[in-house]
């Protein structure tokens, strides 16, 4: 089964702590890498320097930060193959970040097939993005929602006809959400996302860009936007990343 | 036969065996709803078949074996129909291929080797659900629902019962709590050794939960809820005959049978909470005393003592005190020591001052609670100041002592606890200073 790591935070670590975090990754990375369990891993730039994106008729709302109000953010992501929730607790809990901060674990709906759909080359049009598909916690009805699944496929092939490197997929519903955390050596796993909010990640696309404009450009046109929100996020350069 | 000696036989099969079949349907359909409601059509069979042809020899294994059929009926009649339409679509003119689905002879298979004398088999499933149920990626919630409902075969009804909520809000806290074992996939296992230690302290921490539950009934009006102390009981034995080398397991159910032999004496004629102080000790239930007993005694030999197996021997020096002014206090305030190294919660710190405050002294015992009191994590216990101002009374410090009464007045949860502290305020208030 996929799953989705998100990486977070719930606030600014301090600089010991950002150095432990920092020497524990390579160990981290060898041995899922290793193991052939992780299949996509990035950091994500600042939150700060997050858009979000909003369509309201003919409108589009562009906003600083990310998609909810809240002291906890993501920070990076990481895409895992494994056999069952426990092996994905298992991975997050050895994560440097879980020991400081926590990690939510996401099961990807079925047909992700990241193992082969999730992109692995290098960038050549500039930067990465993560767009982060966010519900505001307004359920859609039913009509919504199909034109927001056809529209989204249309949008996906869209983006992938300009950049075949690009990687999407909706996540299972939040309430499959698992959050872990490592505390004096304990595993403490909780049920739900990593923060308590009405907002809550339904799905996420990595898009490479030239750059901010063509990123908001393309999150807008999401269906989703009509109605909910796009969260538009560059991956951290590489000095900064976990690769 | 009897009828009425069907339906006990019935009822009894259910009390025992529903557990064990909806976990061994679960294992092989993969499906939590179909497992039980197909152990529910095999219970109901058992009560149509059983009066005419007789109580079978092994009856677990007769339920298993036809609630295994239904649902390898089922499944056949939904895959067949998927065959169908998929078919249908493909070819309009081709009939139907009537091949035989591998699942249905994979799970014919097993079931025979299950049906002839594997019990370790069936055990293991037993264990794999409750390790499932108790799964901490769960909502607690969710873990002592699903506890209830798969393992102990409570209905939907009796459980939102038990917790007070209505039937709706219970049948969704189920779904949703076997929503998540699918979509998350959580695995139907028994953890492997090194994740033992910590899950298994996670199912004991939900056994201990509904026990308290019933006997401290945190809700409502009634003192102990019974059955959740019984299912409970029920549900710890299944564990120490699973893992008869889990001394905590062990320790746990001593520490239940230990507060379970008490119930009668707890609770006055006209529903009145009585302390252990000023309990009828000959109402205690000696048989479960002397069960507990040996089971403590067996698991202090195999390993040093864990948190359930400190707190069972803290109450077995209560059971071994013929009179309350013969308790050992200095051993029990050494045992609380002792679980503070292990658990140091503020509720562990408060009994220990108590403990220390009897087999010290007062004073020292109140420092403790003052400690406490300052650090403000028990602000909203009720029976940090129930216990401040019993130790105040019997310091002779009146006044004080009905202050206190009277902030643990406003906060006791239930009609009981504020009935019985209205009491001590009354006590205290009528005693000349």
């Amino acid at each position: 089964m996929d799953y989705l790591l998100l990486i977070c935070s719930d606030g600014v670590a301090t600089p010991e702590k950002a150095a432990a975090m920092r020497e524990s990754m390579p160990g981290w990375l060898s041995e899922m890498d290793a193991r052939g369990v992780r299949v996509f891993g990035h950091a994500l730039a600042n939150a700060s320097a997050a858009k979000t994106v909003r369509v309201r008729g003919p409108r589009t709302f562009l906003s600083d930060g990310p998609f909810a109000e809240t002291k906890e953010f993501v920070g990076g992501i990481d895409i895992v193959e494994c056999a069952d929730l426990d092996e994905a607790i298992e991975i997050a809990a050895k994560h440097p970040v879980a020991r400081f901060h926590m990690i939510e674990i996401r099961p990807f709906t079925d047909g992700a097939d990241v193992r082969t759909k999730v992109p692995t080359g290098e960038t050549e049009r500039g930067q990465r993005y993560l767009m982060f598909m966010c519900a505001d916690g307004i359920p859609a009805t039913d009509p919504e929602e199909e034109w927001v699944r056809t529209e989204g496929a249309s949008w996906f092939e869209a983006v992938k006809a300009r950049d075949p490197n690009s990687f999407g997929h909706a996540l299972k519903s939040i309430t499959a959400a698992t959050t872990v955390r490592v505390r004096e050596g304990q595993t403490l796993i909780s049920d739900g996302p990593f923060a308590e909010t009405r907002e809550f990640i339904a799905g996420f696309d990595i898009v490479e860009c030239t750059d901010l404009d063509e990123a908001v450009e393309i999150a807008a046109k999401h269906p989703l936007a009509a109605f909910h929100m796009v969260e538009v996020r560059p991956f951290a350069r590489d000095e900064a990343s976990e690769d | 036969m009897r009828p009425a000696r069907t339906d006990a036989a019935v009822e009894s099969a259910f009390r025992e065996e529903w557990g064990r079949v909806v976990a061994t349907l679960i294992r092989r359909t993969g499906d939590w709803d179909l497992a039980e409601e197909c152990a529910q059509e095999a219970f109901a069979e058992a009560l149509r078949r059983w009066p005419d042809e007789g109580i079978p020899h092994k009856p677990g294994a007769w339920l298993t074996t036809v609630a295994t059929n239904r649902a390898v009926d089922r499944l056949r009649r939904v895959r067949r129909g998927a065959e169908l339409l998929e078919q249908a679509s493909r070819d309009p003119l081709a009939g139907p291929e009537l091949r035989p689905p591998e699942l249905r002879s994979a799970m014919a298979q097993d079931a025979d080797v299950t049906a002839d004398s594997d019990p370790s088999g069936i055990e293991d499933d037993r264990l794999r659900l409750i390790f499932t149920c108790c799964h901490p990626a769960l909502p607690l919630e969710g873990r002592v629902a699903l506890t209830l409902r798969t393992l102990a075969g409570l209905t939907v009804a009796e459980v939102a019962r038990a917790f007070l909520v209505s039937e709706a809000t219970m049948a969704k806290r189920l779904t949703r709590a076997k929503a998540k074992i699918a979509d998350a996939r959580i695995p139907y296992r028994v953890p492997p050794a090194h994740l033992l230690p910590e899950r298994l302290g996670g199912v004991l921490a939900v056994v201990y939960l509904l026990f308290n539950e019933g006997y401290l009934a945190t809700t409502g009006e009634e003192l102990i809820r019974t059955q959740l102390c019984g299912e409970a009981i029920r549900l710890n034995r299944v564990l120490v005959s699973l893992m008869p080398d889990e001394p905590e397991a062990t320790g746990l159910l001593a520490l239940l049978l230990f507060q379970h032999s008490r119930r009668t004496a707890r609770v006055s004629g006209d529903g009145e909470l009585i302390t252990l102080e000023w309990q009828d000790r000959g109402l205690w239930d000696q048989a479960q005393i002397d069960e507990a007993w040996g089971l403590l005694r067996a698991g202090l030999k195999r390993a040093a003592a864990g948190p359930y197996q400190l707190q069972a021997a803290i109450a077995a020096c209560h059971a071994q005190a013929p009179t309350a002014a013969e308790t050992d206090w200095p051993q029990i305030a050494a045992l609380y020591a002792l679980l503070l190294g292990q658990l140091p919660s503020p509720v562990v710190r408060l009994n220990h001052a108590v403990a220390v405050a009897m087999a010290d002294s007062i004073d020292e015992g109140l420092d403790l609670v003052e400690q406490l009191a300052q650090e403000g994590e028990l602000s909203q216990y009720h029976l940090l100041e129930a216990t401040r101002a019993d130790l105040l009374r019997r310091r002779g410090d009146l006044r004080s002592a009905a202050t206190a009464y009277e902030r643990a007045l406003a906060q006791a949860p239930t009609e009981a606890e504020r009935r019985f502290v209205a009491q001590r305020l009354a006590e205290v208030r009528a005693q000349p200073d």
